[in-house]
This record gives C-alpha cells, sequence and structure tokens, in this order.
C-alpha cells in the first residue's frame, strides 16, 4: 500500500512554464495547490554568473535536460520498423527540473497566425481535392485568434517580449511584421538590437521584397518589471542562452518571470524529486483521484487531489495519459482512438555561409537575436502549385558562438592541421540563413506505450512513430530555392548547406528541434481530439493537460507562445465555470 | 513653542539607545578562499586516474595526430593544450560513465543507425575496447603498437578507423562495436577538450579560445553587439577567472 | 514567517481590527526581526544578538504563560516596550529599542498588547538565557543608563506641521527605530540624537563595520545618497527594496523584507516626507559637483567599452562586474543596482562593498516585488589582492570618490564568510546535478 498524503485541491504535475502559470491562476482562485517536479529544485541562485557559461556542462552534455536514464522515448520511422529507446539524447531536448525547457530554451517568443489556428478549414478553401497527401490528419485548434488573443498579450507581458509591433488592431506598423494577426497592444519592450549578420539578413531581404523583422524575444531588451512584480534584467548579449540557464536573468522562464511571486503564496506548495508515474482514477473511470509517484527515497506515494493538471513535457503528458488509461489510445490502423494520435515535430533546414573579411563576434549576442520573414506562412504565398501545405518561418539568427559548435564547411578536414587551419580561418567569420518549417499530422505519425522497455519504475516507455513526409520534403525544396536566392545576394565566400529533401528520413542522432507536439491534441470532436478546446480530457473531467500536446499539427512559429496563451485561456475556463460547476465544460 | 521643540531640546544631549540588530550576515568561522586558480599539471606529470600506462601512450599519440601541435600549422595542439587530462577527467565524470543514459536492455545492434546509440557500452567502456582492438590492429599490421608508429603510419590507423575499415569483430568485438564509433567519440572528445573551458583539465592557457578569438566566460557584451565587424580587442576569461 | 503570523491572527480573532492593527503596527516594529530565529516560529525568540558587551539572545514573546509573555498584564507589557522594565522589574538589555518605543501612543501600546496576547501563537519554548560576563550582566547597570538617555517621551504630534510628516516622525522615531543603525553612536553606545533636534541623528552610522547612509534627505549636502532621491523614491525603496537608484542590501534587507514591504502606501509616504524634511548632511570639503561626476562617469564608460590598454582593475570589472552593472556603471533600473555613486560603494569604511563582492547578495521578495535576482559571490574566484584592486577601481571610477582598499581589509572580511549557494565554485560535473552522482 503506497503513502498517502493529504488530500490537496490541485495537483499539478510538472513545474515548467504550463505548471507555473496554472499554479498562479489556481492558487489566485483560492485553491490549496501542488505541484511534483520529476527534476531537481532550481532557482536564480543556480543560474548566478559565471556558472552558466560552461559550453562543454550545459550545451553538450545536457546537464538541464531530462536523463534518459529516467524515461527514454523509444523511437521509429514507420509502423513497421522496430523502434529502439533514444539512449542519449540527440534529436531534441525536453527540460526537467523546475523551470523545465523553459529555463534553457532560446527564449523566440512569437505568435502563431490566425490562419495557422485554423488550418484545415483554410485547407479546405485553398487547396483543391487530391492536392495534399491522402494520409493527412490536420484540424483546427478549436479556438480562434480573437479567442486567445488578451492572453497571447498578457502571457508576452509576463516575459517582457521584446519586438516591433507589426499590426496593431489592424494597422499595420513600419518595421514589423506586416502578415502578424492584429495585436491589440503593442510589444512590451523594443527589439534587441541587430548583430552583424541580422543587418545583412535584413538588406538582402528586402532587396528580394520580403518583409523582415526582429525576431520577437524573450530575451528582453531593457529591464523590466512584469504583472508579477517580477524582473528581468536587460539582455546583455552573452551567448549562452539556448541550453543553458540565463546568468544574467534576462531570458523568461518560470524562475524569472514566476516562481519567486507563486512561493510567496501560502496556497502553494512543490516537492522537487517527485517523479508522477500515473493519474489515478474513480472506479467508473470518470474522474481522477490524484496521483500516485515516486518521492526520492524511491518510495511510491498516493497524492490525493480533487484536479489533477498534466504539466508536464507534451510526450511526457501523453505518456502519462496512455499509462493511466485516460481517453482511449489511437489506433493508427482502424483510425480508432485519440490519445497519441497527430504526434508533430517542426522542421529545418539552411544555408552555412562562410566570409573571410567579416567579423561576426558570435559570441556578442542572445539566443533571439536576428530577423525573420514570414511572407512563406501558410495564406501569404500560394503553395498549392508545389503541392504542399504549411510553411516556414526564414530567418538568420545567431544564437551562440560557444566553440565546440563552430560550425566548419563541409569540405573541412575533421582532424589534423587542416582542422586546426580551419577552425583559425573560420571562427567567428560564419553566418547561417534558416527555414523553420511547419510539420502536418499523418495517419502514421504517433504515440504510444513501447511493448519491450520500461523505465526504473516498470512503467512502459513511450514510443515514439514519426518520419518526414512528402510534403515537408517538397516545402523544404522550395524554402532552400528561396533561401538560396538570399545567399546568391550575400555573395559568400563559401557555402554548403543542409534540408531534408525527398528520401531523407528522420535521424535522431543530432539535433533537430525540441518543438514536439500533438499526440493528445485540442479539438471540438472527441473522436479526432484527446483533450476539448479548454484542454480538458473528453474522457476524466477533472484532468487537464496545457502543452504542446495540444496542437493538431505544427507550424512554422515557436510554440511556447501559444502553450503560455491557451494555459491561460484553459485556467480562465476552470476559474470561471469548471470550479462553480465541476464537469465537462463541452459535451461530447 | 511647541512641545515637540521643548523635546528636542531636552534631548539634545546624552540620549540614546544601545539597540544593536541581529548580526545574522556576519560572524562565523568558515573561510572561503580563492582557488588561486590551481595550475594546470604538465602533461608530463600527470597521472591518469582512468587510463592504464598503455592506454595512455595510445591517447597521447593519437590526439597529437587529431590536433597536431605547432610544428604542423599555426596554433597549439591536443598535448599542448592537456586534451589527455581532459578526456582522464571525463571518465570519472556523469558522461564517461553514462550515468544520464538509458542503459536498460534488451540492446537491440542491428537497427538503423538513424536511430542513434544501441551500445550495452559506457564510453569508459569504448575507449578501453577500443583501444585495445586498435593495439591489436597494429600488431596485427605493423608488429608494433600505434604510439611506435610513425606519423603517417599513425594517421593511416586513423583514418582506417574514421572509415571503419577495421573489423573490430574480427578481433574479438561480440556487441557489435564499430571501429568508427570508437574514433567518432575520440574525436568528438579530443575537440570538446580543446576548446572547452580550463576547469574540465583541457585547453591549457586558454590557448585554444586564443587561437579561435573567444572570450570565454565574460559573457558580458552589450557594450559590444552594435559594434558591427570589428575586431573584438580583449582575451578570454574562463570559469575559475584565469585571464588571458 | 509572514504567513504564520497571518495564519496565526486568523486562528485567534479572525476580524479583530484591533488585532489586525496590532500586526501592522508589529510589522512597523519589525519585532520579529529580532524575536524569532531563522528557521524558527514567529516570535519565539533566540536570535543571537552581536553587542559590543556580548550575545544577547531575544527572547520569546508569544503568549505561552509559562515560556513567554502570556502573563504580562497591558500595563506590564507597556512598562517592557516604553521603559525597557520587564514584568517582574528586571531592566531589559537596550537591544530591545525601548528608548524608541517610548514614543508609542497608548492606542497603539493597546492594539499590539491585544495582538500579542490574541493573534500570535503561543510557542512553548525556551530561548536561550542571555549570558554576558561581569559587568554587563549586571541588569542594574542599566538603571543608570536609562537615567541618562532613555528618558523619551510618548510622542506628541506638532498641530503646526504637516500631518503627513507628522505621521512619517512618529514611525521614523517610534516603531521604525531607524536610529538604532542610522544615527552614529556615543561612547556609552547611545544614540548620538533620538530626534531630529540633533544634526547627527539619522545622519549615518557604521554598524557592525557596514554602513549605514544618511536618512537625512532634504537639501544642503552634495547631492548624493538619499538626498537625490525623490519622496516616492523613498517610499518605493521602503515598499519594494529597490528604486531607480539602488537596490536593498546588508541588514536593511531584512529590515524591507520583514517590516517595511508590509506598511500601507500612507505610511511610506510619511516616512519618505519626513525623510526628505531633514537637512542633509553638509558636503564635505573634497566633494565634487554633479557636473564633474557626470564627466567622469562618461570617461570610466568609454575607456571601458573602448578595452583597450586596461588597468588591472578595469579587466576585472569588465570580467566580473559588467554583465549586470553594465560599462557605464548604471546597472539596470530597479534591477541591477548602479554602482556610480552607490552609497555602499563610496562609504568611507568599504567592508560592506567587501562583503557584497566575495559573498555576493540576495535582494528581499517583497509582496510587490517578490522577484529575487542574486548577485554572486566571487569569494571563490578573486584572490584577496584581485578583489582590493576591483574595490578600489569601483571606488574611484566614475563620478565615485572612496578610497583604496588594501588586500588586508578583504582578508579581514573573507574571514567572516559563510559558504553558501551564492559564493559556491562551480562544479566541473554539473553543479545542478548533483543527484546524479548520489543515487549511483
Amino acid at each position: 500500500m503506497a503513502k498517502q498524503q493529504p488530500r490537496v485541491d490541485a495537483v499539478i504535475v510538472g513545474l515548467g512554464w504550463t505548471g507555473s502559470i496554472m499554479g498562479m491562476e489556481l492558487t489566485e482562485a483560492g485553491l490549496n495547490v501542488l505541484a511534483l517536479e520529476r527534476g531537481a529544485d532550481r532557482t536564480n541562485e543556480d543560474f548566478a554568473y559565471p556558472k552558466p557559461a560552461d559550453e562543454l556542462e550545459y550545451g553538450i552534455r545536457h546537464t538541464m535536460m531530462q536523463k534518459p536514464k529516467q524515461a527514454a522515448v523509444t523511437i521509429r520511422r514507420d509502423l513497421e520498423e522496430r523502434a529502439l529507446p533514444q539512449r542519449k539524447l540527440g534529436a531534441f531536448l525536453p527540460g526537467d527540473g523546475v523551470g523545465g525547457a523553459g529555463a534553457h530554451w532560446t527564449g523566440v517568443l512569437i505568435r502563431p497566425t490566425p490562419t495557422d489556428l485554423q488550418l484545415k478549414s483554410f485547407a479546405d478553401q485553398a487547396f483543391g481535392k487530391g492536392v495534399l497527401q491522402d494520409d493527412m490528419q490536420i484540424q483546427d485548434f478549436g479556438v480562434t485568434w480573437d479567442e486567445l488573443e488578451p492572453h497571447f498579450t498578457f502571457f508576452e507581458k509576463v516575459c517582457g517580449q521584446s519586438g516591433t509591433t507589426g499590426n496593431l488592431n489592424g494597422e499595420i506598423q513600419e518595421g514589423g511584421d506586416p502578415f502578424e494577426g492584429p495585436r491589440s497592444e503593442p510589444y512590451p519592450l523594443p527589439a534587441l538590437q541587430d548583430t552583424q549578420n541580422t543587418e545583412m539578413f535584413d538588406k538582402a531581404a528586402r532587396q528580394l521584397g520580403y518583409h523582415p523583422f526582429p525576431n520577437p524575444s524573450a530575451n528582453v531588451s531593457e529591464a523590466w518589471t512584469n504583472p508579477y512584480g517580477m524582473q528581468l534584467g536587460p539582455c546583455n548579449y552573452c551567448g549562452f542562452c539556448s541550453r543553458y540557464g540565463c546568468l544574467n536573468y534576462s531570458k523568461a522562464s518560470p524562475q524569472t518571470c514566476i516562481l519567486n511571486a507563486l512561493k510567496q503564496r501560502s496556497n502553494f506548495a512543490y516537492r522537487t524529486n517527485a517523479n508522477v508515474t500515473r493519474v489515478e482514477l474513480a472506479q467508473d473511470g470518470k474522474t481522477a483521484t490524484g496521483v500516485t509517484y515516486i518521492d526520492e527515497h524511491g518510495e511510491e506515494v498516493f497524492q490525493p487531489a480533487d484536479m489533477v493538471i498534466l504539466a508536464s513535457y507534451s510526450l511526457n503528458n501523453v505518456r502519462l495519459m496512455l499509462n493511466s488509461g485516460i481517453g482511449k489510445p489511437y489506433d493508427p490502423v482502424a483510425r480508432t482512438g485519440t490519445v497519441g494520435r497527430n504526434y508533430a515535430y517542426q522542421i529545418g533546414g539552411g544555408i552555412h555561409m562562410y566570409f573571410d573579411d567579416i567579423e561576426f563576434n558570435p559570441f556578442a549576442t542572445a539566443g533571439a537575436t536576428g530577423r525573420m520573414f514570414n511572407d512563406f506562412s501558410p495564406g501569404n504565398f500560394d503553395s498549392a502549385p508545389y503541392g504542399f501545405i504549411g510553411g516556414a518561418k526564414m530567418h538568420s539568427s545567431q544564437a551562440s558562438g560557444t566553440p565546440i559548435k563552430t560550425p566548419l564547411p563541409k569540405s573541412a578536414p575533421k582532424w589534423g592541421q587542416g582542422y586546426k587551419d580551419a577552425l583559425q580561418q573560420r571562427y567567428g567569420h560564419h553566418m547561417k540563413l534558416s527555414m523553420t518549417g511547419s510539420v502536418m499530422s499523418y495517419r502514421s505519425n504517433m504515440l504510444d506505450l513501447d511493448p519491450t522497455w520500461k523505465d526504473p519504475y516498470g512503467m512502459p516507455l513511450l514510443r515514439m512513430t514519426f518520419d518526414w513526409k512528402q510534403n515537408e520534403h517538397r516545402l523544404s525544396a522550395f524554402m532552400r530555392d528561396r533561401l538560396r536566392e538570399i545567399a546568391d545576394v550575400l555573395k559568400p565566400d563559401y557555402r554548403d548547406e543542409s534540408f531534408n529533401l525527398e528520401g531523407s528520413h528522420f535521424k535522431v542522432t543530432s539535433y533537430v528541434s525540441t518543438h514536439n507536439v500533438g499526440g493528445a491534441v485540442m479539438g471540438t470532436d472527441p473522436s479526432t481530439s484527446a483533450i476539448n478546446r479548454y484542454l480538458q480530457s473528453w474522457d476524466v473531467h477533472n484532468v487537464f493537460v496545457p502543452g504542446g500536446n495540444a496542437f493538431p499539427q505544427n507550424f512554422q512559429a515557436n510554440p511556447t507562445d501559444l502553450i503560455g496563451a491557451l494555459t491561460y485561456w484553459s485556467a480562465k475556463k476552470i476559474r470561471e465555470e469548471y470550479l462553480k460547476n465541476p464537469g465537462p465544460l463541452m459535451s461530447a | 513653542m511647541s512641545s515637540r521643540i521643548k523635546n528636542r531640546q531636552r534631548r539634545d544631549f546624552l540620549r540614546g539607545s544601545l539597540t544593536m540588530i541581529p548580526a545574522i550576515t556576519l560572524g562565523s568561522g568558515v573561510t572561503l578562499t580563492a582557488q588561486a586558480a590551481e595550475p594546470a599539471p604538465n602533461l608530463s606529470d600527470y597521472q591518469p586516474a582512468f587510463f592504464s600506462d598503455e592506454e595512455w601512450s595510445f591517447l597521447l599519440a593519437a590526439c597529437d595526430r587529431l590536433i597536431p601541435g605547432e610544428s604542423e600549422g599555426k596554433g597549439p595542439g591536443a598535448l599542448d593544450t592537456n586534451v589527455p587530462v581532459f578526456i582522464d577527467r571525463q571518465m570519472d565524470s556523469p558522461y564517461g560513465h553514462a550515468e544520464r543514459w538509458y542503459m536498460q536492455g534488451p540492446f537491440v545492434l542491428d537497427g538503423s543507425p538513424d536511430l542513434g546509440f544501441q551500445y550495452p557500452y559506457t564510453p569508459r567502456d569504448v575507449y578501453q575496447k577500443g583501444i585495445a582492438m586498435t593495439q591489436a590492429y597494429c600488431q596485427q599490421q605493423y608488429g608494433k603498437r600505434f604510439e611506435t608508429l610513425d606519423n603517417d603510419t599513425r594517421d593511416t590507423v586513423l583514418k582506417a578507423l574514421e572509415a571503419n575499415d577495421i573489423d573490430f569483430a574480427s578481433l574479438g568485438e561480440s556487441q557489435k562495436l564499430e571501429a568508427s564509433e570508437f574514433f567518432a567519440s575520440l574525436l568528438e572528445n579530443t575537440k570538446e577538450g580543446y576548446l572547452a573551458d580550463p576547469i574540465h583539465g583541457g585547453n591549457k592557457n586558454m590557448a585554444a579560445w586564443k587561437m579561435v578569438g573567444f572570450p570565454g566566460a565574460r559573457a558580458s557584451y552589450r557594450d559590444w553587439v552594435d559594434q558591427h565587424n570589428v575586431d573584438y580587442p580583449l582575451g578570454p576569461v574562463s570559469l575559475t577567472g584565469e585571464r588571458g | 514567517m509572514a504567513s504564520q503570523a497571518s495564519q496565526a491572527s486568523q486562528a485567534f480573532s479572525a476580524d479583530d481590527d484591533t488585532v489586525e492593527r496590532g500586526a501592522y503596527l508589529a510589522r512597523a516594529g519589525d519585532c520579529v526581526a529580532c524575536h524569532s530565529t531563522e528557521d524558527g516560529k514567529s516570535f519565539a525568540g533566540g536570535l543571537a544578538i552581536e553587542s559590543p558587551f556580548g550575545t544577547i539572545y531575544s527572547t520569546n514573546i508569544t503568549p505561552d504563560k509559562e515560556h513567554g509573555i502570556g502573563n504580562y498584564t497591558e500595563a506590564e507589557f507597556a512598562a517592557a516596550l516604553r521603559e525597557g522594565k520587564r514584568a517582574d522589574g528586571a531592566n531589559l538589555y537596550p537591544a530591545m529599542p525601548y528608548p524608541s518605543y517610548a514614543r508609542l501612543t497608548d492606542d497603539d501600546v493597546h492594539a499590539l498588547y491585544t495582538y500579542f496576547m490574541e493573534g500570535v501563537a503561543p510557542v512553548a519554548d525556551n530561548a536561550p538565557e542571555t549570558d554576558l560576563s561581569f559587568p554587563f550582566n549586571q541588569r542594574w547597570g542599566i538603571t543608570a543608563w536609562n537615567w541618562l538617555f532613555a528618558d523619551a517621551d510618548t510622542f506628541t504630534p506638532d498641530t503646526s506641521a504637516d500631518a503627513k510628516i507628522e505621521r512619517g516622525r512618529y514611525l521614523v522615531e517610534g516603531l521604525g527605530h531607524c536610529g538604532s543603525c542610522h544615527t552614529p553612536r556615543g561612547l556609552a553606545q547611545q544614540e548620538k540624537g533620538l530626534d531630529d533636534g540633533s544634526d547627527s541623528y539619522l545622519s549615518g552610522a557604521d554598524l557592525n563595520d557596514w554602513w549605514a547612509p544618511s536618512l537625512r534627505g532634504g537639501d544642503g549636502g552634495d547631492g548624493r545618497g538619499i538626498e537625490g532621491w525623490s519622496a516616492p523614491e523613498i517610499a518605493e525603496y521602503l515598499k519594494t527594496g529597490r528604486n531607480v537608484h539602488a537596490t536593498v542590501g546588508g541588514e536593511m534587507t531584512s529590515v524591507v523584507a520583514h517590516s517595511t514591504s508590509h506598511l500601507t502606501d500612507e505610511d511610506l509616504t510619511g516616512i519618505a516626507l519626513y525623510l526628505k524634511s531633514l537637512p542633509a548632511n553638509p558636503a564635505g570639503e573634497k566633494a565634487t559637483t554633479s557636473d564633474q561626476r557626470r564627466e567622469a562617469s562618461e570617461k570610466t564608460d568609454a575607456h571601458l567599452t573602448a578595452a583597450k590598454d586596461l588597468s588591472e582593475g578595469e579587466r576585472l570589472y569588465l570580467d566580473n562586474c559588467s554583465a549586470c552593472h553594465l560599462n557605464d556603471g548604471k546597472g539596470a533600473e530597479r534591477v541591477f543596482p548602479a554602482i556610480d555613486g552607490n552609497s555602499l560603494v563610496n562609504a568611507d569604511n568599504p567592508t560592506g562593498l567587501i562583503h557584497t563582492i566575495l559573498a555576493g547578495a540576495t535582494p528581499p521578495a517583497t509582496p510587490a516585488i517578490p522577484a529575487q535576482l542574486p548577485m554572486p559571490g566571487f569569494g571563490w574566484r578573486l584572490s584577496d589582492d584581485e578583489v582590493a584592486t576591483l574595490a578600489t577601481f569601483v571606488r574611484g571610477a566614475w563620478g565615485n570618490d572612496g578610497d583604496a582598499v588594501t588586500a588586508d581589509q578583504v582578508d579581514k572580511v573573507r574571514k567572516t564568510l559563510k559558504p553558501s549557494a551564492l559564493n559556491r565554485a562551480p562544479d566541473a560535473n554539473g553543479s545542478l546535478n548533483h543527484e546524479d552522482r548520489d543515487t549511483q
């Protein structure tokens, strides 16, 4: 019999962005809230200068990331391949510990477009029958731009978002993104300063008729005090963002933006090294009674709660649902069930350019410095003739200048004197043109439980079935051609490129993106979504699942802004309706 | 005259309170000393903690070819910067023990390489096995140990490892560890040791950072980010405050 | 501690106005600061208070009848508060600021009494006995001391003065006992002036070697320190622990956390207006003008930014400090304090500055600004010589004019440090993941 803790009103599984937001909202509503975090505690003190400025420890050894030892993912590319565990991290780097990935993210905080939220409706109207792959399973989010806009605005204030406004209440603003959805308020802070590559990219993109704008950033350009009284220092362009805690407290994170305020509340508590293994359900399976976790001593503990918020990483949220029997697992053959359905990702590609005579000083930068343009997001260009849907943000970012990761030309020797010469010649003389592309959802890109491998507590690992499809290959080829045109304008001394083109498959060995989304998607139809448009489980009404898992497919923008906004959206509904009258917020 | 002024006059002299404030922050006996940036050891004096003497000789010889010293091109080499010390220390880090990796069986060794590392081996194992088999190969091929070969022959052996042209299975490897896998680890760790902060044992005197122009852990460029296409004038600083 | 106190008051008499007012006054007096230990229960006493005569332990002032003050009548309570008399007639050590609390009105004493009897949870713990050596263990000696120094009267408002300022004066002289730290002391450790009748009152003092700056905020000085702050900026500082000029440090951190950040805006405004009504300390002979200081600031900024031909002190600043305090020494408004013009940096006694460089500092989490962005300590990274060189640089850079610091001074402060997360060297093997090694 497991040890039992005193009951709480709400238990939150995972104390990253969504857990912290839910913590604020539910304690404000008067609930007694407990957060369970499976990793270590982390506070700003852990990130004090100069500790994070250690490329080996954080950039290479992934000290802030989830440990596969605790819960690896097994991966296969199609339904026939034998999935194998990802024994060490590679393609994606989920966080662990208090703050989660929100402590070590890059800090690009950008909204999707209104079209991205209603992609299926857009596809039905803009694409003729047979243009798109027939195994595509894209759908609308079930929530509209106008519904989410106030929540974007608030979350961006929490983060001190820095950038240049492009569309203020329908009025297009000079210097911003003319394709962005209408914002009700301007960016809280001005954009970051431009680096050398930014200036070059901006000029070339404008010359080609595009509309570049500063990357919307949660590395803040000026000192900022947010609505919770939390503070961020002005970014000092230290160059340690992505994979690092921020040593200047300039990157929005649960630590800098929420946690001190949350910890002040007497109706909030949290436990670390508390690894939730499953949600416990009442006998009728219609409500959750709490969660079971393994504590720091390896003991199993039952934590009763009236409400369960699954706020861990998207992949783990899905795994917890599957391991707890919440909702019906997805079956890709019968096309039934919803949990595990529509796992999606993001696709990258780029052109590396080397300039012998330009000093880029790549160490003087922030994760989110740079510019991008949105001319190739859905609805802003006609992709039907090219046979794909979706889009890409086209950008030049210089996220870091740390030397172990120095990009070198593919032709450069990998070792010996030639390597040393290349390192001297090329460090600081490189810039990259990148595309970050949307990934659609398909019948066979999915998540389920692995039949073979288990975690140290005996729970099955999550199995991911994923590969790039024709749509992504075509999108990559199209975007590559556009980036080549920009490179032609810039005329580097040397260039090479890497894109996922036709015939290429998903590889887990090197980094791709930590924008793993879907698997427990939101929607208005319980036969195609695991959670309703308020992120409430269709099947177990006192379980809410905020996170990237809610995206029915992925778009080209970075996910954090939408994840934050959706969490506030869900919390508002919980506070205004659910707490007064617990039960399903939508009828099936 | 208000009573307040009268009070003031009466009290101009000889009044006060002995109130002390609690001394919470000051006053304990622990002395914290700056770790007077412990000088990096001479490679020749260093006693490896993990590698045996024979393995160590291999490591020195191999690192010297992967990033050669001043005799071959400008800039320091792997031995000048204590890269083998770095690798030896890494062997006793969470990395060396694969402490964060998923190491539960079954181990399936015939999957696609695109699905990543599947060996039942920690980096410690990979080094021990890789070195032993490379030495066995050198004995077989040249009748000599790797470190006694001339530079060109060493390079030939390293290239054969890199291209997976040395068949580890025929040298007794049972878990399908491939020569290219061992070489990839060796090369990756060599570059890490060359370019990581000296706190990890390599990059002695921050020589590799000076060579490429990376300012290390200074992490403060607000006044520099808008100075475009200009040579950054300052040398590096390490995590422990070593200035170069 | 905050929540414990408020929970206790809920448990006893949730809607009693007097209890609530008493709780507020206890905040204003910061009783909890001395009458609780860091990890102990609120008001259970036991805190060691260093005095020049030895260690004095604060007492249990919870309403426990045996261990606390549960048997005190209101009159006995008032005598303890205002005159330093224990219920049994013995004198309290004047670590208890009764010469200041003597100002309290009867009404406020009543509210405090009601709060301590009804709003505080009794704790049945004995605080350690104070055990001073002769002659300071002779409590009767204090009678003489009291006769000399501590016969202040109950506060009488000056009806001809601005009521807001008078409210501020009441709080500053009385419960706030600001003079305890900010007024220089005479030979018998008495404050040189208990109110604004003396020019010494709140004119700044050395406190356990840490400079507690002048609170005289009116005109007439060199324009630095609190003299350059507006009343709203002073109020903001007390409420949040920071303003555009400074971030609270040292002992004042806990005063803001436990006391001033909980006061009403009206009271804080009153305090600020009162401090602004006190003429500033006169400028010293070597005082610089603000124009001179501005010019010097620009010169330092430009030299650091060019980053050529740097002195060791400049290089140390760029390698350790500029990330947050920036080349202009101005930091970031409300987030990272300015070093240029900072009173701690420029204080005659550099101990506070040295301590901050070595040990780091964390601002308080206040209800209005809960953010805590800690400054790391550099004791593990810099030698005594380096700290001395760095401190000498920052004390002479920009518009600052502090004297040089020696390695001996640094060594002396270093010996007093306690280990903490902020002054720990990074661990080459994953300082954030200790559990990796522990659980294997």
